[in-house]
């Protein structure tokens, strides 16, 4: 298939979605973007959703599902903030610090979730079951089951959520990263030959054990910046969820991988989930025109 | 009355979760079985306010529970979308539906009831375990003692193999989402037993539970031929028991998160001891 | 020899779960017998998080363990009219002496299930249906309940609106908060009907919440009214930000929420000027707000409201049952308190803080004991 063909039929889902929406809203006598902050929004937004699909692919195509990646994003969200406020209370800077330490806490909760995984051997759909549970409690137990509110609201973090440029920042930095660590590096062509051949693998000397952790890493690392982006579009982060009260982000992220999986036929795979999150942030944003009334 | 109440508490589980094995046996899973529930049990209760016929809700009950689980088989296995998707979608639109039939018609009172009268006479210990034990040995007698149930594990085991030898996956993706659904609707029932009104958040549990109870009762969660029919029973039963029995230890003045920590922790170690028999070298998926 | 440590840590583990349920059934036997020391109530909540109800648990745990000869056990956060039930049978079996509830999946349920274990319950920060009252009043162990009616919700919200219609706002946005929650539902059509508006041609409590329910929101093409309501939002989700933004859009003099509105919205709303109103609670980040201008109307519950409840209870487990001058189980409305400026915000907020609160000890004792009657828990209640 020639370079245009595959352009036009990574494009064509996407900007089908984009015609049939847009046609969707006229009938309302609107737009699915209706203004620059609704741009914004729809920014921020694809970047979530890119973000999660793709914590969410790298370990589901190995087969391990993984429950605890609301709960990742949760808690170190709430760790990034209160370590950020206590720090700076609010001040200038408190957005790109509370992005660094949640990214790094995320990658920390990644690492535990996945060493419980590695060192009991059981199912990973039973440990994060029993991850989710522990990661929700210490939560709740952090924030005594509050919204965190004022550790969020401030200027720096109003800024950074009032523009699309720190989100679209965010998604190419994020794409490159995760081409490049997966495509053009050892642990990317170990990752891809356990994905298809465990067995084998392993017995051709891959090292399985230190494949899965640093896949948990970086799946920690993705959701902490998911965390972090929930927290400077909500303005606030619920301390209350338990008994599996975070796993709903994950759902949000299956349909995008399935369209993602459908678009990566002519495309990279991680360019797939983008084009999927474009089309999931439109269908938001359709939503959000026929819900206000 | 301890024991009474983790029986109710567990009851629905291990009976919906029993008909659940099928599904997991095959390899494949469905977390729509507790919308499934409550999407049962709120049409079993609008068709009973509307008839004032108990026949026509139990077996309202049970047409739904079977009409969801067959929807979610077909489109598994005719139109090959995973199972995670499509229960996913299945899990939201149920529980909508559900919860817009709750709430027009409850209006102010937040759910919807049936007179507490009419399920009285089946409310009791002796009445509900009586149906535990003919719906698991008819799962028993399908599960063990048929052909089916052996080829369930087969192509759970190893679908390639069971495709080569002439099993048809489809038939028996089919067989094992209708009675998951048998399951679902008896959960209804159940469930209406001990409450008879039905709220948006009925059965809400079940769903995340089934995993739970499953693998409790000591079954690898990828089926195949280690699946065994009775771990749902057992593990339902144990895990409710085990969460009642923390609920006793653990100083009621602790806060809620660490209680959930120290449960987590408790389900992770016995899940781990008692399934040191089939540890692999390569990673479990 | 993997296979027998398996089987015997099993064993053993089977032998913590029979000790743990023999403890379990122990401790039915020590509870019944402790409670002679002192009294034991159980509380049932649904929410665990929320401001208000963490205020709610505080005055309880902390002041009001700390000054009577009574404990306190809270439930998890109950979802369900199952999880309600199971709650009340494992108090029961634990011998408490009383269920105090602030969980209302399924109330009738929860009255029914007292009656046959033979326990004390009331309900505290709300009230029955009142078809539901009429039903359960007689009952013998339904010891009363007191807290916002549904009609105290509809006027919480309608005095909300009435404000700003003084005010002379000619439009404003309305947030329903978790329409159809019959509580956000009464207070929408509350504020509608403040603001001078008709919904679906009428402005009747009655007529409106029945439109509201059967359209599970608030439609604005239905008011008419003087005061426009330029955009209608509900919910909490994804769409959310935009819905908000779409809101903002429409420039409203005024954005009127049914509950929640201080969490999820108070920074936006402040970074875009709008003044807002919420029904809320009286708590440090309201203060803020209402402090920089943006909130200007509160209508909140005091986290001793419970209090008289409490005191409902305790006379009952004591051997004084009160009953209204009908023989029937208490049934008391409570007000909510608005603040319109931080002075009036800071009298209630530091009034109920700590060790001072509006229903302190010594408010309560004039309720607590053989002769207090159903008038002086009235005249209380209505005085404060």
């Amino acid at each position: 298939m020639s370079t245009l063909k595959k352009i036009i039929h990574s494009l064509a889902i996407p900007v089908l979605v984009a015609a049939i929406l847009e046609g969707l809203c006229l009938t309302q006598g609107q737009n699915i973007i209706t203004n620059a902050k609704s741009f914004d929004n729809f920014v921020v937004y694809t970047a979530i959703v890119m973000i999660t699909t793709m914590a969410l692919s790298i370990n589901l195509n190995s087969g391990r599902f993984d429950f605890s990646l609301g709960s990742m994003a949760a808690l170190s969200s709430v760790i990034g903030a209160e370590i950020t406020y206590s720090a700076l209370a609010g001040g200038k800077g408190s957005a790109t610090m509370m992005l660094i330490v949640t990214v790094t806490v995320g990658c920390l909760l990644g690492l535990i979730s996945g060493a419980i995984y590695v060192a009991l051997r059981l199912p990973p759909i039973i440990t994060s079951l029993g991850v989710t549970l522990i990661y929700e409690g210490i939560m709740y137990t952090i924030t005594s089951g509050k919204y965190l509110m004022k550790e969020v609201q401030n200027s720096s973090m109003s800024a950074f959520a009032n523009t699309w440029v720190y989100a679209f920042i965010i998604i190419l930095v994020v794409l490159i990263f995760m081409v490049v660590v997966f495509e053009k590096t050892t642990f990317g062509y170990d990752y891809a030959a356990l994905k298809s051949g465990q067995k084998v693998s392993i017995n051709t000397g891959i090292n399985e054990v230190k494949n899965a952790l640093i896949c948990y890493g970086i799946c920690g690392a993705l959701m902490g910046l998911v965390g972090f982006l929930n927290a400077a579009r909500n303005t606030t982060i619920n301390g209350g969820q338990l008994n599996f009260g975070s796993i709903a982000i994950m759902f949000t992220a299956f349909l995008p991988m399935f369209i993602g999986g459908y678009i990566s036929q002519y495309c990279n795979e991680k360019m797939g989930f983008l084009l999927a999150a474009v089309c999931m942030s439109l269908l938001n944003s359709t939503f959000a025109v026929f819900q206000i009334k | 009355m301890y024991l009474q109440i983790v029986f109710n508490e567990a009851v629905v589980l291990a009976v919906v979760a029993t008909g659940a094995i099928f599904i997991y046996t095959l390899g494949t899973f469905d977390i729509s079985l507790g919308a499934s529930t409550l999407f049962a049990a709120t049409l079993g209760v609008t068709v009973y306010n509307k008839t004032e016929s108990l026949t026509l809700m139990i077996l309202v009950l049970f047409a739904t529970g079977i009409a969801c689980s067959l929807f979610n088989s077909v489109l598994a296995s005719v139109f090959n979308i995973p199972a995670f998707v499509t229960t996913v979608a299945m899990m939201s639109v149920l529980s909508a539906i559900a919860s817009q039939i709750i709430t027009t018609d409850g209006g102010a009172l937040g759910g919807i009831s049936i007179p507490s009268s009419v399920v009285k006479p089946y409310s009791g210990i002796g009445f509900k375990a009586m149906l535990l034990i003919i719906y698991f040995a008819v799962c028993f007698y399908v599960f063990q003692l048929t052909k089916t149930g052996r080829r369930m594990k087969f192509i759970g085991g190893n679908p390639l193999c069971a495709s080569l030898t002439g099993i048809k996956a489809n038939k028996y993706t089919i067989i094992a989402f209708t009675m998951a659904g048998i399951g679902v609707g008896l959960g209804a029932f159940l469930t209406l037993t001990y409450t008879p009104s039905v709220t948006t958040q009925t059965a809400s549990s079940i769903g995340m539970n089934i995993f739970i109870a499953i693998v409790f009762g000591g079954m690898p969660i990828s089926g195949g031929p280690r699946s065994k029919i009775y771990a749902a029973l057992i593990g339902g039963f144990s895990y409710m028991l085990l969460n009642d029995i923390l609920e006793i230890v653990i100083d009621s003045s602790a806060a809620y998160g660490i209680t959930q920590v120290i449960s987590a922790l408790f389900f992770m170690a016995v899940v781990y001891i008692t399934s040191m028999n089939y540890r692999t070298q390569a990673l479990p998926r | 020899m993997k296979k027998r440590f398996a089987k015997l840590i099993s064993l053993a583990l089977v032998g913590v779960m029979s000790a743990g349920v023999l403890a379990g059934c122990g401790n039915s036997n020590d509870t019944a017998s402790a409670s002679k020391d002192g009294i034991k109530i159980g509380v049932l909540v649904a929410d665990v998080s929320g401001e208000e109800a963490l205020g709610f648990r505080n005055y309880y745990e902390e002041y009001i363990q700390n000054n009577y000869d009574v404990t306190f056990e809270y439930t998890d956060a109950l979802e369900s009219a199952e999880d309600e039930k199971a709650a009340i049978e494992k108090f029961t079996s634990k011998g408490y002496d009383a269920i105090i509830s602030l969980s209302s999946s399924d109330r009738a349920q929860q009255i029914e299930t007292c009656e046959e274990y033979g326990v004390y319950y009331a309900i505290a920060s709300g009230v029955l249906d009142d078809e539901q009252y009429e039903q359960y009043k007689g009952y013998e162990y339904f010891v009363g309940q007191i807290g916002p009616s549904n009609e105290t919700e509809f006027e919480a919200g309608k005095a909300m609106g009435e404000y700003y219609k003084e005010q002379g706002i000619s439009t404003v946005a309305i947030y329903g908060a978790f329409i159809p929650n019959p509580m956000h539902v009464y207070r929408a059509a509350g504020i509608i009907a403040g603001l001078g508006d008709t919904y679906g041609g009428t402005d009747d409590m009655n007529g409106m919440i029945g439109q509201i329910f059967g359209d599970q929101a608030v439609d604005p093409s239905k008011i008419e009214g003087d005061v426009e309501v330029v955009a209608y939002l509900q919910g909490y989700g994804d769409t959310t930000t935009d819905e908000l933004n779409a809101a903002i859009q429409k420039a409203p003099e005024a954005f009127l929420s049914v509950g929640m509105a201080t969490t999820f919205f108070a920074q936006t709303l402040s970074q875009n000027d709008i003044q807002f109103a919420d029904i809320d609670s009286f708590t440090e980040m309201n203060l803020d707000s209402m402090t920089n201008g943006t909130l200007t109307y509160l209508a909140g519950k005091y986290s001793s409201s419970i209090g008289p409840v409490f005191a409902l209870v305790m006379n009952a487990v004591n051997g004084n049952v009160i009953r209204d001058n009908d023989g029937n189980a208490v049934s008391l409305s409570q007000g909510y308190l608005v603040a319109t400026d931080v002075d009036s915000f800071n009298e209630y907020y530091v009034t109920d803080n700590g060790d001072t609160p509006i229903f302190d000890k010594e408010s309560l004792d004039t309720i607590i004991g053989d002769a207090v009657t159903y008038d002086d828990v009235k005249a209380l209640v209505e005085s404060k």
